[in-house]
């Protein structure tokens, strides 16, 4: 393997140069792969609080239907198929709420705590009291953090329900949640029968949260139940479908900055490249004259190229490692409800954000190295060497 | 001398230029022996260089045929020529173009290491002849670290590393002073006897012209003189 001799004398020869096309290319992989395990953990964050804070299927009533009725037969036969861990049935509806002179809308959630924290962990919310207080069928309320600030309540007052139907109920706060997410302004739980009740709907439910053991099967799930039970069921991915796609798109914007910043990096190799390949004129015309063909001269520059870009890819694929370590080792002081609840900059260390940006780099790098080593190959031995 | 001819060229033509044409090369006819020593004159772009970079496969000519030992050089591929330069051609040139990255001994064995010889194999015989060119003590040296004299030695040890059947040198004194001129001459010619190696040179020093076994005079593209020891070989 002469050409790769002839690669390393040649890298080795211009040590100088040479370091700083290998640091263009290590910066290169190491902001990519940083940016990278940053989006890799806002996804990974949005994704398991979406999928932790919301049922992973929610069943709702058939279409042209207020209500499930006789929801007990359908909890039951949803609770039986495969891969559900939990189901709880609901009754939303919403009410105003007010305490003295302030008056907030809400969705007014009727629900059974245990069922209720076993497809979604209320409890772990709970800023003040405890969710399963609403066990007891008593006028009980469970509010969100933001909502009990704005009606100016705390634990243990009495705020009044009101809807059209019914006449003014009063409710006594037994819990206050916090999630950091929108829903603590608008959100508030009571037991299902009392809500049942209220609403003077006994013994149906508006919906059903389901969770189930693989968040990833939930589209398949939902369709199961679909064509099981004839009644509506919507997957969390179906419901944030939105999010999701947001999330795709800009995905592939990263991306399209990241062939700049490789491309950034790969014009410095091409720059060294050209540079050596002009100077080395009269050397590749008497390799050529030796009887090195063609293919070994450019196989010489690709060469140089590779392992340019090689050498950036180890320096970064470090670099970038490390400075992930102290990123996420970094606290931010952020209010919890402005990002989900995050303290840190969320980062996901994993093999395959490397990988891609190294095998990334490397096929950038090669790109740039193919014109000049294109250029030493085509060269005419007799004007090659007579050059000197 | 043997009848049979390595190199047979004939009525080959090399026209340069695309406007205002050049005929470097005008219709040469030469034979040349096996083990022949000869020299190729002429003044400043008489051709003469153009005619030893036909000979050496580095340039196709535009029209008329070579034939290295009875195989014409003119039709073959890329590859072929590569090949054929690197197992039966060693070329010396007026710059040493040794390569700088190099030390001597990594310079005699590259045309080797381009053949595929292993690398062990190869010092060997790259010392062999940094010996018999009379730098074994210069072996680990650069071009940097050596005289042009020296540099010149391991170019021409890097020419014969091959063990080719032509060696071919392109003003290979043109750069030295007369003294060390005389005795790279002396190495070439001894070279010549011990290994019975076609050397073909272009010069135009008279002198060392004058001192080869055989004068090939070009003017103008055309060949006006083929002398061997003063006695035309043909009639021009």
């Amino acid at each position: 393997m002469f050409e790769l001799d002839i690669a390393m004398k040649h890298i080795r020869s211009r040590h100088r140069q040479t370091l700083f096309s290998i640091i263009a290319v290590g910066l290169s992989v190491a902001i990519i792969v940083v940016s990278m395990s940053m989006l890799s953990g806002y996804t990974s964050i949005l994704i398991d609080s979406t999928v932790e804070k919301q049922a992973h299927i929610t069943v709702l009533p058939k279409e042209n239907e207020d209500y499930i009725h006789l929801y007990h037969g359908l909890e039951k036969h949803v609770y039986d198929m495969e891969g559900v861990e939990a189901v709880s049935p609901y009754f939303q509806g919403e009410a105003a709420l007010q305490h003295r002179h302030d008056v907030e809308g809400v969705v007014l959630y009727g629900i059974n705590p245990e069922d209720e924290n076993r497809v979604v962990n209320r409890e772990r919310d709970m800023f003040a009291g405890e969710f399963t207080s609403l066990a007891n069928p008593g006028s009980r309320i469970v509010l969100g953090y933001k909502l009990a600030k704005n009606l100016d309540v705390g634990m243990g007052d009495t705020v009044t329900a009101q809807i059209p139907e019914s006449g003014p109920t009063d409710f006594t706060i037994t819990g206050i949640f916090r999630t950091g997410t929108p829903a603590d302004e608008t959100t508030a739980f009571a037991n299902l029968e009392r809500i049942q009740d209220f609403y003077g709907a006994g013994g149906v439910v508006t919906g059903m949260g389901v969770r189930i053991s693989d968040v990833y099967t939930a589209e398949t799930l939902a369709n199961g139940i679909e064509i099981e039970t004839g009644y509506d069921a919507i997957s969390w991915i179906e419901q944030n479908a939105d999010i999701l796609n947001l999330l795709e798109t800009s995905e592939s914007m990263v991306y399209f900055f990241y062939v700049i910043i490789f491309a950034i990096s790969g014009f410095g190799i091409a720059n060294i490249l050209i540079m050596i390949v002009m100077e080395k004129v009269g050397e590749i015309g008497m390799l050529m004259a030796m009887g090195a063909p063609r293919r070994s001269i450019l196989l010489i520059f690709l060469l140089e190229a590779g392992i340019l870009g090689m050498a950036g890819v180890m320096i970064g694929a470090v670099l970038g490692y490390v400075s992930c370590l102290l990123i996420a080792s970094y606290t931010i002081p952020v209010p919890p409800e402005m990002y989900f609840g995050m303290d840190h900059l969320p980062i996901v260390i994993n093999a395959e954000n490397f990988v891609t940006a190294g095998v990334f780099a490397m096929v950038i790098n090669i790109i740039a190295g193919m014109f000049p080593a294109r250029r030493a190959s085509k060269m005419n031995p007799v004007e090659a060497i007579q050059s000197v | 001398m043997s009848d049979e001819k390595i190199i047979e060229i004939r009525n080959l033509t090399r026209v340069y230029g695309d406007g205002v044409e050049i005929r470097a090369l005008d219709g040469v006819d030469i034979d040349i022996e096996p083990g022949e020593f000869l020299a190729i004159v002429g003044p400043s772009g008489s051709g003469k260089s153009t005619l030893l970079h036909q000979i050496g496969i580095l340039d196709t000519p535009t029209s008329g045929t070579i034939l290295l030992k009875g195989v014409d050089i003119t039709k073959m591929s890329d590859r072929e020529r590569s090949k054929t330069r690197n197992r039966e051609l060693g070329f010396i040139f007026q710059y040493h173009h040794l390569l700088p990255d190099f030390n001597a001994l990594e310079n005699v064995m590259m045309p080797l290491l381009i053949k595929g010889v292993k690398r062990s194999e190869a010092k060997k015989i790259a010392l062999d002849l940094l010996e018999e060119v009379g730098l074994s003590d210069r072996i680990h040296h650069r071009t940097t670290q050596l005289s042009g004299g020296e540099n010149q030695r391991v170019a021409i040890a890097r020419a014969l590393v091959n063990n080719p059947s032509i060696v071919i040198g392109d003003e290979p004194t043109g750069n030295l002073d007369s003294k060390k001129s005389d005795s790279i001459y002396e190495l070439l010619r001894r070279l010549n006897r011990e290994h019975n190696q076609t050397f073909i040179l272009v010069t135009h020093d008279e002198q060392m012209a004058a001192k080869t076994d055989r004068v090939i005079r070009i003017v103008d593209g055309k060949v006006v003189e083929d002398s061997r020891d003063g006695v035309p070989v043909r009639e021009i």
